[in-house]
Protein backbone atom coordinates (compact mmCIF):
# COMPACT_ATOMS: atom_id res chain seq x y z
CA UNK A 1 0.00 0.00 0.00
CA UNK A 2 3.10 2.44 0.86
CA UNK A 3 5.27 1.25 -2.10
CA UNK A 4 3.09 3.44 -4.71
CA UNK A 5 5.43 4.05 -7.37
CA UNK A 6 8.53 2.61 -6.24
CA UNK A 7 9.17 -0.62 -7.76
CA UNK A 8 12.65 1.10 -9.15
CA UNK A 9 14.01 0.69 -5.75
CA UNK A 10 12.94 -3.02 -4.95
CA UNK A 11 12.83 -6.02 -7.22
CA UNK A 12 12.75 -9.76 -7.16
CA UNK A 13 15.38 -12.02 -8.50
CA UNK A 14 16.27 -15.57 -7.77
CA UNK A 15 12.97 -15.40 -5.09
CA UNK A 16 15.20 -12.54 -2.90
CA UNK A 17 13.90 -9.08 -2.70
CA UNK A 18 16.54 -7.04 -4.01
CA UNK A 19 17.09 -3.42 -2.37
CA UNK A 20 19.29 -0.59 -4.04
CA UNK A 21 20.31 2.70 -2.10
CA UNK A 22 19.52 5.85 -3.52
CA UNK A 23 21.34 8.57 -2.10
CA UNK A 24 19.98 12.01 -4.03
CA UNK A 25 22.88 13.98 -5.17
CA UNK A 26 23.64 17.31 -3.32
CA UNK A 27 22.25 19.49 -5.34
CA UNK A 28 18.90 17.72 -5.84
CA UNK A 29 18.93 17.44 -2.19
CA UNK A 30 19.60 21.50 -2.10
CA UNK A 31 17.29 22.20 -5.04
CA UNK A 32 14.74 20.52 -2.84
CA UNK A 33 15.35 22.55 0.20
CA UNK A 34 15.25 25.43 -1.35
CA UNK A 35 12.25 25.03 -3.02
CA UNK A 36 10.33 24.89 0.19
CA UNK A 37 12.49 27.51 2.26
CA UNK A 38 11.31 30.31 -0.58
CA UNK A 39 7.57 29.02 -0.58
CA UNK A 40 8.21 29.37 3.05
CA UNK A 41 9.77 33.13 2.54
CA UNK A 42 7.28 33.91 0.28
CA UNK A 43 4.44 32.72 2.71
CA UNK A 44 5.56 34.72 5.36
CA UNK A 45 5.11 38.09 2.98
CA UNK A 46 3.92 40.22 5.85
CA UNK A 47 7.66 39.66 7.18
CA UNK A 48 9.26 39.92 4.75
CA UNK A 49 7.31 43.14 3.45
CA UNK A 50 8.48 44.84 6.88
CA UNK A 51 12.15 43.88 6.34
CA UNK A 52 11.81 45.91 3.09
CA UNK A 53 9.91 48.66 4.65
CA UNK A 54 11.78 50.07 7.08
CA UNK A 55 14.89 50.61 4.99
CA UNK A 56 12.74 52.46 2.29
CA UNK A 57 10.53 54.49 4.98
CA UNK A 58 14.28 55.64 6.43
CA UNK A 59 15.35 56.57 2.93
CA UNK A 60 12.13 58.68 2.31
CA UNK A 61 12.07 60.45 5.79
CA UNK A 62 16.22 61.13 5.19
CA UNK A 63 15.67 63.23 1.90
CA UNK A 64 16.23 66.19 3.59
CA UNK A 65 19.65 64.96 4.84
CA UNK A 66 20.68 64.17 1.76
CA UNK A 67 22.32 67.65 1.24
CA UNK A 68 23.97 67.62 4.67
CA UNK A 69 24.67 64.22 4.77
CA UNK A 70 25.01 63.24 1.37
CA UNK A 71 23.13 60.52 -0.63
CA UNK A 72 25.64 57.61 -0.15
CA UNK A 73 25.53 58.05 3.93
CA UNK A 74 21.54 57.78 3.49
CA UNK A 75 21.86 55.02 0.83
CA UNK A 76 24.39 53.24 3.26
CA UNK A 77 22.44 53.77 6.62
CA UNK A 78 19.01 52.32 5.05
CA UNK A 79 21.15 49.43 3.57
CA UNK A 80 22.44 48.83 6.45
CA UNK A 81 19.04 48.93 8.68
CA UNK A 82 17.46 46.35 6.14
CA UNK A 83 20.40 44.06 7.17
CA UNK A 84 20.35 43.88 10.39
CA UNK A 85 16.74 43.07 10.31
CA UNK A 86 17.69 40.21 7.81
CA UNK A 87 20.17 38.60 10.19
CA UNK A 88 18.47 39.35 13.70
CA UNK A 89 14.45 39.76 12.60
CA UNK A 90 14.51 36.96 10.05
CA UNK A 91 17.13 34.76 10.14
CA UNK A 92 17.84 34.43 13.55
CA UNK A 93 13.82 33.91 14.83
CA UNK A 94 13.55 31.48 11.88
CA UNK A 95 15.98 29.13 12.55
CA UNK A 96 15.03 29.29 16.85
CA UNK A 97 11.13 28.72 15.58
CA UNK A 98 12.35 25.92 13.32
CA UNK A 99 13.96 24.74 15.58
CA UNK A 100 11.98 24.13 18.27
CA UNK A 101 9.02 22.81 16.21
CA UNK A 102 11.70 19.62 15.50
CA UNK A 103 11.74 20.34 11.49
CA UNK A 104 15.51 20.63 11.33
CA UNK A 105 15.20 17.14 13.26
CA UNK A 106 12.92 15.82 10.92
CA UNK A 107 14.84 16.79 7.69
CA UNK A 108 18.49 15.62 9.92
CA UNK A 109 16.75 12.17 9.82
CA UNK A 110 16.89 12.29 5.35
CA UNK A 111 19.70 11.32 3.24
CA UNK A 112 20.81 15.13 3.64
CA UNK A 113 23.56 16.27 4.87
CA UNK A 114 23.43 19.40 7.69
CA UNK A 115 25.23 21.43 5.56
CA UNK A 116 22.76 21.47 2.84
CA UNK A 117 20.11 22.17 5.09
CA UNK A 118 22.07 25.28 6.40
CA UNK A 119 23.15 26.61 2.85
CA UNK A 120 19.37 26.54 1.52
CA UNK A 121 18.35 28.77 4.58
CA UNK A 122 21.62 31.13 3.75
CA UNK A 123 20.54 31.28 0.06
CA UNK A 124 17.00 32.49 0.83
CA UNK A 125 18.33 34.85 2.97
CA UNK A 126 21.08 35.78 0.40
CA UNK A 127 18.02 36.27 -1.62
CA UNK A 128 16.87 39.18 0.87
CA UNK A 129 19.69 40.94 1.16
CA UNK A 130 19.83 41.27 -2.36
CA UNK A 131 15.84 42.70 -2.53
CA UNK A 132 16.09 44.64 0.34
CA UNK A 133 19.83 46.31 -1.49
CA UNK A 134 17.39 46.51 -5.14
CA UNK A 135 14.56 48.18 -3.47
CA UNK A 136 16.54 51.01 -1.78
CA UNK A 137 18.30 51.57 -5.00
CA UNK A 138 15.12 51.82 -6.99
CA UNK A 139 13.65 54.35 -4.33
CA UNK A 140 16.80 56.15 -3.66
CA UNK A 141 16.77 56.41 -7.21
CA UNK A 142 12.89 57.85 -7.73
CA UNK A 143 12.25 59.20 -4.93
CA UNK A 144 15.57 60.89 -3.70
CA UNK A 145 16.92 61.24 -6.67
CA UNK A 146 20.25 59.38 -6.06
CA UNK A 147 21.96 57.96 -8.60
CA UNK A 148 25.28 56.31 -8.99
CA UNK A 149 27.76 54.69 -11.26
CA UNK A 150 27.23 51.05 -12.69
CA UNK A 151 30.47 49.96 -11.16
CA UNK A 152 29.10 51.76 -8.07
CA UNK A 153 25.92 49.97 -8.08
CA UNK A 154 27.49 46.37 -8.55
CA UNK A 155 30.68 47.21 -5.54
CA UNK A 156 27.75 48.44 -3.56
CA UNK A 157 25.75 44.71 -3.93
CA UNK A 158 28.80 43.36 -3.08
CA UNK A 159 29.69 44.88 0.16
CA UNK A 160 25.79 44.34 1.04
CA UNK A 161 26.39 40.72 0.93
CA UNK A 162 29.31 41.30 2.99
CA UNK A 163 27.83 43.16 5.27
CA UNK A 164 24.37 40.79 5.18
CA UNK A 165 26.79 37.66 6.65
CA UNK A 166 27.95 39.87 9.54
CA UNK A 167 24.49 40.53 10.75
CA UNK A 168 23.38 36.68 10.03
CA UNK A 169 26.42 35.64 11.99
CA UNK A 170 25.30 37.87 14.89
CA UNK A 171 21.56 36.15 14.45
CA UNK A 172 23.65 32.49 14.24
CA UNK A 173 25.61 33.77 17.81
CA UNK A 174 21.88 34.34 19.62
CA UNK A 175 20.32 31.10 18.17
CA UNK A 176 23.92 29.16 18.98
CA UNK A 177 23.69 30.88 22.61
CA UNK A 178 20.30 30.70 23.48
CA UNK A 179 17.49 27.78 22.99
CA UNK A 180 14.26 29.48 23.82
CA UNK A 181 12.57 31.06 20.90
CA UNK A 182 10.77 33.58 22.46
CA UNK A 183 14.03 34.23 24.31
CA UNK A 184 16.04 34.47 21.02
CA UNK A 185 13.08 36.96 19.66
CA UNK A 186 13.51 39.59 22.72
CA UNK A 187 17.04 38.94 22.39
CA UNK A 188 17.19 40.17 18.51
CA UNK A 189 14.27 42.95 19.26
CA UNK A 190 16.39 44.05 21.81
CA UNK A 191 19.34 44.11 19.74
CA UNK A 192 18.17 45.68 16.90
CA UNK A 193 16.81 48.28 18.86
CA UNK A 194 20.23 49.18 19.76
CA UNK A 195 21.60 49.00 16.82
CA UNK A 196 19.19 51.61 15.33
CA UNK A 197 19.33 53.94 17.75
CA UNK A 198 23.35 53.99 18.20
CA UNK A 199 24.28 53.30 14.79
CA UNK A 200 22.01 55.52 13.27
CA UNK A 201 22.41 58.65 15.31
CA UNK A 202 25.46 57.96 17.58
CA UNK A 203 27.52 58.26 14.87
CA UNK A 204 26.26 61.87 14.75
CA UNK A 205 27.13 62.53 18.42
CA UNK A 206 29.28 65.39 19.80
CA UNK A 207 31.17 62.74 22.09
CA UNK A 208 34.33 61.60 20.63
CA UNK A 209 34.55 58.08 22.49
CA UNK A 210 31.14 57.09 21.10
CA UNK A 211 31.83 57.98 17.92
CA UNK A 212 34.59 55.94 17.65
CA UNK A 213 32.53 52.80 19.12
CA UNK A 214 29.63 52.85 16.82
CA UNK A 215 32.38 53.79 13.79
CA UNK A 216 33.93 50.07 14.52
CA UNK A 217 30.97 48.32 15.48
CA UNK A 218 29.63 45.78 13.34
CA UNK A 219 27.01 48.50 12.32
CA UNK A 220 29.30 51.39 11.86
CA UNK A 221 32.24 49.07 9.08
CA UNK A 222 29.11 48.18 7.80
CA UNK A 223 27.11 51.40 6.95
CA UNK A 224 31.29 52.94 6.26
CA UNK A 225 31.95 49.97 3.37
CA UNK A 226 28.84 49.96 2.11
CA UNK A 227 28.98 54.06 1.74
CA UNK A 228 31.95 53.97 0.39
CA UNK A 229 31.37 51.48 -2.33
CA UNK A 230 28.56 53.42 -3.92
CA UNK A 231 31.50 55.71 -4.98
CA UNK A 232 34.63 52.87 -5.70
CA UNK A 233 36.54 55.47 -7.33
CA UNK A 234 37.07 57.15 -3.79
CA UNK A 235 37.64 53.94 -1.72
CA UNK A 236 40.70 54.35 0.52
CA UNK A 237 42.32 52.04 3.24
CA UNK A 238 40.16 53.06 5.58
CA UNK A 239 37.42 51.48 3.67
CA UNK A 240 39.15 48.49 3.36
CA UNK A 241 40.29 48.52 6.87
CA UNK A 242 36.28 48.17 7.52
CA UNK A 243 36.22 45.16 5.01
CA UNK A 244 38.49 43.16 6.60
CA UNK A 245 37.01 44.11 10.11
CA UNK A 246 33.85 43.08 8.74
CA UNK A 247 35.44 39.77 7.51
CA UNK A 248 36.92 39.42 11.18
CA UNK A 249 33.42 39.77 12.58
CA UNK A 250 31.71 37.27 10.50
CA UNK A 251 34.18 34.68 11.07
CA UNK A 252 34.48 34.96 15.38
CA UNK A 253 30.79 35.14 15.56
CA UNK A 254 30.18 32.32 13.19
CA UNK A 255 32.74 30.33 15.15
CA UNK A 256 31.00 30.90 18.52
CA UNK A 257 26.95 30.63 16.36
CA UNK A 258 28.15 27.46 14.99
CA UNK A 259 30.53 25.69 17.56
CA UNK A 260 27.32 26.72 20.04
CA UNK A 261 24.52 25.87 18.06
CA UNK A 262 22.05 22.51 18.84
CA UNK A 263 20.00 20.95 16.04
CA UNK A 264 17.24 20.32 19.02
CA UNK A 265 16.00 23.14 21.71
CA UNK A 266 15.15 20.00 23.50
CA UNK B 1 21.74 -5.58 -1.90
CA UNK B 2 19.75 -8.87 -0.97
CA UNK B 3 17.42 -8.91 1.63
CA UNK B 4 17.42 -12.14 3.49
CA UNK B 5 14.11 -12.37 5.56
CA UNK B 6 15.94 -14.01 8.73
CA UNK B 7 19.01 -11.49 8.76
CA UNK B 8 18.57 -7.93 10.84
CA UNK B 9 18.58 -5.16 9.11
CA UNK B 10 18.88 -2.73 11.92
CA UNK B 11 22.12 -4.16 14.42
CA UNK B 12 23.23 -2.32 17.08
CA UNK B 13 25.71 -3.46 19.21
CA UNK B 14 26.99 -1.99 22.70
CA UNK B 15 25.86 1.33 22.59
CA UNK B 16 26.63 3.67 25.01
CA UNK B 17 25.49 7.63 24.88
CA UNK B 18 26.44 10.08 27.35
CA UNK B 19 25.29 13.64 28.04
CA UNK B 20 28.28 15.79 29.61
CA UNK B 21 29.04 12.90 32.92
CA UNK B 22 25.32 11.44 32.90
CA UNK B 23 25.28 8.20 31.28
CA UNK B 24 22.03 7.70 29.15
CA UNK B 25 22.22 4.51 27.54
CA UNK B 26 24.93 1.35 29.05
CA UNK B 27 25.92 -1.26 26.34
CA UNK B 28 22.75 -1.39 24.29
CA UNK B 29 22.26 -4.16 21.80
CA UNK B 30 19.37 -5.57 19.94
CA UNK B 31 18.70 -6.28 16.28
CA UNK B 32 15.27 -6.01 14.22
CA UNK B 33 14.54 -8.38 11.48
CA UNK B 34 12.90 -8.13 7.49
CA UNK B 35 9.04 -8.45 8.38
CA UNK B 36 9.35 -7.70 12.48
CA UNK B 37 7.94 -5.04 14.38
CA UNK B 38 10.40 -5.12 17.29
CA UNK B 39 9.17 -2.71 20.37
CA UNK B 40 11.71 -0.40 22.42
CA UNK B 41 9.38 0.08 25.56
CA UNK B 42 10.92 1.77 29.00
CA UNK B 43 9.34 4.13 31.18
CA UNK B 44 10.75 8.04 30.98
CA UNK B 45 14.10 8.75 30.98
CA UNK B 46 14.85 4.95 30.75
CA UNK B 47 16.91 5.57 27.34
CA UNK B 48 14.49 5.01 24.86
CA UNK B 49 14.37 8.41 22.73
CA UNK B 50 18.28 8.10 23.17
CA UNK B 51 18.93 4.96 21.49
CA UNK B 52 16.46 5.76 18.73
CA UNK B 53 18.42 8.92 18.57
CA UNK B 54 21.42 6.97 18.10
CA UNK B 55 20.00 4.94 15.41
CA UNK B 56 18.56 7.82 13.69
CA UNK B 57 22.00 9.72 13.38
CA UNK B 58 20.80 12.50 15.26
CA UNK B 59 23.63 12.14 17.85
CA UNK B 60 26.78 10.35 17.62
CA UNK B 61 26.86 7.58 20.47
CA UNK B 62 29.83 7.33 22.54
CA UNK B 63 30.45 3.70 22.30
CA UNK B 64 28.95 0.81 19.90
CA UNK B 65 28.14 0.16 16.56
CA UNK B 66 24.77 0.90 14.56
CA UNK B 67 24.44 -0.77 11.52
CA UNK B 68 21.26 -0.27 8.90
CA UNK B 69 20.78 -2.54 6.01
CA UNK B 70 23.96 -3.37 6.09
CA UNK B 71 25.36 0.77 6.43
CA UNK B 72 27.41 1.59 9.33
CA UNK B 73 25.70 4.52 11.08
CA UNK B 74 29.21 5.91 11.71
CA UNK B 75 30.85 5.47 8.11
CA UNK B 76 27.93 5.46 5.80
CA UNK B 77 25.88 7.87 7.81
CA UNK B 78 23.65 8.98 4.71
CA UNK B 79 23.44 5.41 2.97
CA UNK B 80 22.24 4.39 6.41
CA UNK B 81 19.91 7.09 6.64
CA UNK B 82 18.65 6.20 2.57
CA UNK B 83 17.63 3.26 4.40
CA UNK B 84 15.48 4.12 6.95
CA UNK B 85 12.34 6.34 6.91
CA UNK B 86 11.43 8.39 10.19
CA UNK B 87 8.24 9.05 11.92
CA UNK B 88 9.22 11.09 14.79
CA UNK B 89 7.18 11.69 17.84
CA UNK B 90 6.51 14.79 17.12
CA UNK B 91 5.55 15.14 13.69
CA UNK B 92 6.25 18.77 12.51
CA UNK B 93 6.97 20.40 9.06
CA UNK B 94 7.02 23.97 8.10
CA UNK B 95 3.69 25.45 8.87
CA UNK B 96 3.76 27.42 5.88
CA UNK B 97 4.01 24.47 3.59
CA UNK B 98 0.93 22.68 2.13
CA UNK B 99 0.79 18.66 2.58
CA UNK B 100 1.65 18.27 -1.13
CA UNK B 101 4.62 20.45 -0.88
CA UNK B 102 5.57 18.82 2.05
CA UNK B 103 5.62 15.52 0.31
CA UNK B 104 7.16 16.94 -2.75
CA UNK B 105 10.42 18.04 -0.54
CA UNK B 106 10.66 14.68 0.90
CA UNK B 107 10.33 13.24 -2.19
CA UNK B 108 13.03 15.27 -3.68
CA UNK B 109 15.54 14.82 -0.59
CA UNK B 110 15.33 10.65 -1.61
CA UNK B 111 15.61 11.25 -5.11
CA UNK B 112 12.44 10.36 -6.28
CA UNK B 113 10.24 11.78 -8.88
CA UNK B 114 6.67 13.16 -8.12
CA UNK B 115 4.35 14.04 -10.44
CA UNK B 116 1.35 15.35 -9.84
CA UNK B 117 -0.49 11.27 -10.29
CA UNK B 118 1.82 10.01 -8.52
CA UNK B 119 1.21 12.85 -5.38
CA UNK B 120 -2.58 12.14 -5.77
CA UNK B 121 -1.93 8.50 -5.69
CA UNK B 122 -0.26 9.00 -2.52
CA UNK B 123 -2.75 11.26 -0.71
CA UNK B 124 -5.79 8.98 -2.00
CA UNK B 125 -3.92 5.74 -0.60
CA UNK B 126 -4.21 7.49 2.69
CA UNK B 127 -7.74 8.39 2.70
CA UNK B 128 -6.42 12.74 2.15
CA UNK B 129 -7.08 13.28 -1.50
CA UNK B 130 -8.32 16.85 -1.09
CA UNK B 131 -5.56 17.38 1.46
CA UNK B 132 -2.84 18.48 -1.49
CA UNK B 133 -3.59 21.84 -0.75
CA UNK B 134 -4.09 22.01 3.04
CA UNK B 135 -1.78 23.52 5.55
CA UNK B 136 -0.55 20.27 7.74
CA UNK B 137 -1.29 22.12 10.66
CA UNK B 138 -4.85 22.34 9.16
CA UNK B 139 -5.16 18.62 9.38
CA UNK B 140 -6.45 16.25 12.73
CA UNK B 141 -3.85 14.02 14.83
CA UNK B 142 -4.57 11.01 13.17
CA UNK B 143 -4.55 12.58 9.53
CA UNK B 144 -1.06 14.57 10.25
CA UNK B 145 0.20 10.63 11.17
CA UNK B 146 -1.15 9.68 8.28
CA UNK B 147 0.81 11.87 6.24
CA UNK B 148 4.05 11.50 8.28
CA UNK B 149 3.67 7.54 7.93
CA UNK B 150 3.40 8.14 3.71
CA UNK B 151 6.44 10.87 4.22
CA UNK B 152 8.16 8.15 6.03
CA UNK B 153 7.68 5.68 3.60
CA UNK B 154 8.11 7.54 0.47
CA UNK B 155 11.65 5.88 -0.75
CA UNK B 156 9.83 2.51 0.83
CA UNK B 157 12.61 1.87 3.45
CA UNK B 158 14.11 -1.55 4.72
CA UNK B 159 13.89 0.22 8.39
CA UNK B 160 11.02 2.08 9.80
CA UNK B 161 11.36 3.87 12.86
CA UNK B 162 7.62 4.57 14.73
CA UNK B 163 8.73 6.87 17.93
CA UNK B 164 5.38 7.12 19.64
CA UNK B 165 2.91 7.09 16.81
CA UNK B 166 -0.06 6.73 18.70
CA UNK B 167 0.54 9.23 21.38
CA UNK B 168 -2.98 11.33 21.18
CA UNK B 169 -4.62 9.40 18.61
CA UNK B 170 -8.27 8.32 19.19
CA UNK B 171 -9.17 4.73 18.97
CA UNK B 172 -10.38 4.19 15.71
CA UNK B 173 -7.08 5.99 14.20
CA UNK B 174 -4.72 4.06 16.38
CA UNK B 175 -6.14 0.50 15.03
CA UNK B 176 -5.69 2.07 11.51
CA UNK B 177 -1.93 2.44 12.43
CA UNK B 178 -1.94 -0.55 13.73
CA UNK B 179 -2.93 -2.22 10.85
CA UNK B 180 -0.53 0.25 7.68
CA UNK B 181 2.36 -1.52 10.70
CA UNK B 182 1.27 -5.22 10.11
CA UNK B 183 1.00 -4.71 6.46
CA UNK B 184 4.14 -2.98 6.42
CA UNK B 185 5.92 -6.24 8.01
CA UNK B 186 3.71 -8.42 5.89
CA UNK B 187 5.79 -6.65 2.88
CA UNK B 188 9.05 -7.18 4.41
CA UNK B 189 9.70 -4.08 5.82
CA UNK B 190 11.70 -4.29 9.20
CA UNK B 191 9.56 -1.78 12.15
CA UNK B 192 11.36 -0.08 15.33
CA UNK B 193 8.31 0.69 17.08
CA UNK B 194 8.72 2.85 20.45
CA UNK B 195 5.58 3.40 22.74
CA UNK B 196 4.21 3.56 25.96
CA UNK B 197 1.13 1.89 25.14
CA UNK B 198 1.87 -2.09 26.71
CA UNK B 199 -1.93 -2.99 25.02
CA UNK B 200 -0.11 -1.82 21.69
CA UNK B 201 3.31 -3.81 22.19
CA UNK B 202 1.03 -6.48 22.81
CA UNK B 203 -0.99 -6.23 20.20
CA UNK B 204 1.73 -5.08 17.36
CA UNK B 205 5.31 -6.21 18.47
CA UNK B 206 6.40 -10.01 17.24
CA UNK B 207 9.59 -8.84 19.69
CA UNK B 208 9.99 -6.04 22.99
CA UNK B 209 12.87 -4.79 24.43
CA UNK B 210 11.95 -3.42 27.87
CA UNK B 211 14.81 -0.59 29.08
CA UNK B 212 15.38 0.64 32.29
CA UNK B 213 18.13 3.05 33.59
CA UNK B 214 19.62 2.54 30.06
CA UNK B 215 20.10 -0.94 30.09
CA UNK B 216 18.17 -3.47 28.37
CA UNK B 217 16.98 -5.58 30.68
CA UNK B 218 14.12 -8.12 28.92
CA UNK B 219 14.33 -9.16 25.21
CA UNK B 220 11.18 -11.08 23.71
CA UNK B 221 8.08 -12.34 22.58
CA UNK B 222 5.28 -10.28 24.42
CA UNK B 223 3.80 -13.59 25.44
CA UNK B 224 7.30 -15.22 26.22
CA UNK B 225 7.98 -12.52 28.41
CA UNK B 226 4.95 -12.66 30.10
CA UNK B 227 5.26 -16.57 30.78
CA UNK B 228 8.54 -16.21 31.54
CA UNK B 229 7.60 -13.69 34.32
CA UNK B 230 3.80 -14.23 35.57
CA UNK B 231 5.40 -16.17 38.67
CA UNK B 232 7.51 -13.09 39.40
CA UNK B 233 6.60 -11.56 43.27
CA UNK B 234 7.35 -7.93 41.49
CA UNK B 235 4.93 -8.99 38.55
CA UNK B 236 2.41 -10.29 40.90
CA UNK B 237 1.86 -7.45 42.96
CA UNK B 238 1.88 -5.03 39.85
CA UNK B 239 -1.04 -7.27 38.81
CA UNK B 240 -4.60 -5.79 38.69
CA UNK B 241 -7.13 -8.03 37.38
CA UNK B 242 -5.43 -11.08 38.37
CA UNK B 243 -4.61 -12.26 34.35
CA UNK B 244 -0.88 -11.34 34.34
CA UNK B 245 -0.80 -8.36 31.74
CA UNK B 246 2.51 -7.35 29.44
CA UNK B 247 1.45 -3.80 31.81
CA UNK B 248 2.10 -5.85 34.79
CA UNK B 249 5.47 -7.38 33.68
CA UNK B 250 6.54 -3.91 32.37
CA UNK B 251 6.09 -2.86 36.06
CA UNK B 252 7.34 -5.81 37.73
CA UNK B 253 10.21 -5.09 35.76
CA UNK B 254 10.84 -1.31 35.59
CA UNK B 255 9.65 -0.57 38.85
CA UNK B 256 6.10 1.56 40.36
CA UNK B 257 7.89 4.77 40.51
CA UNK B 258 6.55 7.33 39.08
CA UNK B 259 9.45 9.01 36.35
CA UNK B 260 9.97 12.42 35.89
Amino acid sequence: MYSLGLPEKRCVHKNKIIMQTVIPTTSKGIASLLRADFTTQWRNRRAVILIVLVPVIILISWKGLIDKIGGAVVLANSITIGLTAIGLMGYANSIARDRDKGIFQRLRVAPVSSWSIMCSRLIVQLAMILIVTLAVFIVGFYYDQISLSPAGYIVAVLTAVAGGALYLSIGQVIVGLIKNPETVNSTCRLVYFVFIMVGMFGEFSNQEQLTKIVRWSPYGVVRHMVASSLHPNTWNMDDSTSLLLAFGYTIVFASIGIKNFKWSSK
Amino acid sequence: MEINKSAPILTVKGLDVSYGNFSAVKQVSFEVKAGEIFGLLGPNGAGKTSSLSAVEGLIIPREGDITVAGFNTKDKPLHARANMGVQLQSTNFQPELHVGEIIRLFAGIHAIEMPREKLSAILDNIKLGDAQNKKFGELSGGQQQRVSLAIAMLHNPQLVILDEPTTGLDPQSRRQLWERMEELRTQGHAILLTTHSMEEAEAVCDRIAIIDHGRVIATDTPQALMDKHKGDAEVIAASRKGKITLEDVFIGLTGKTVRS
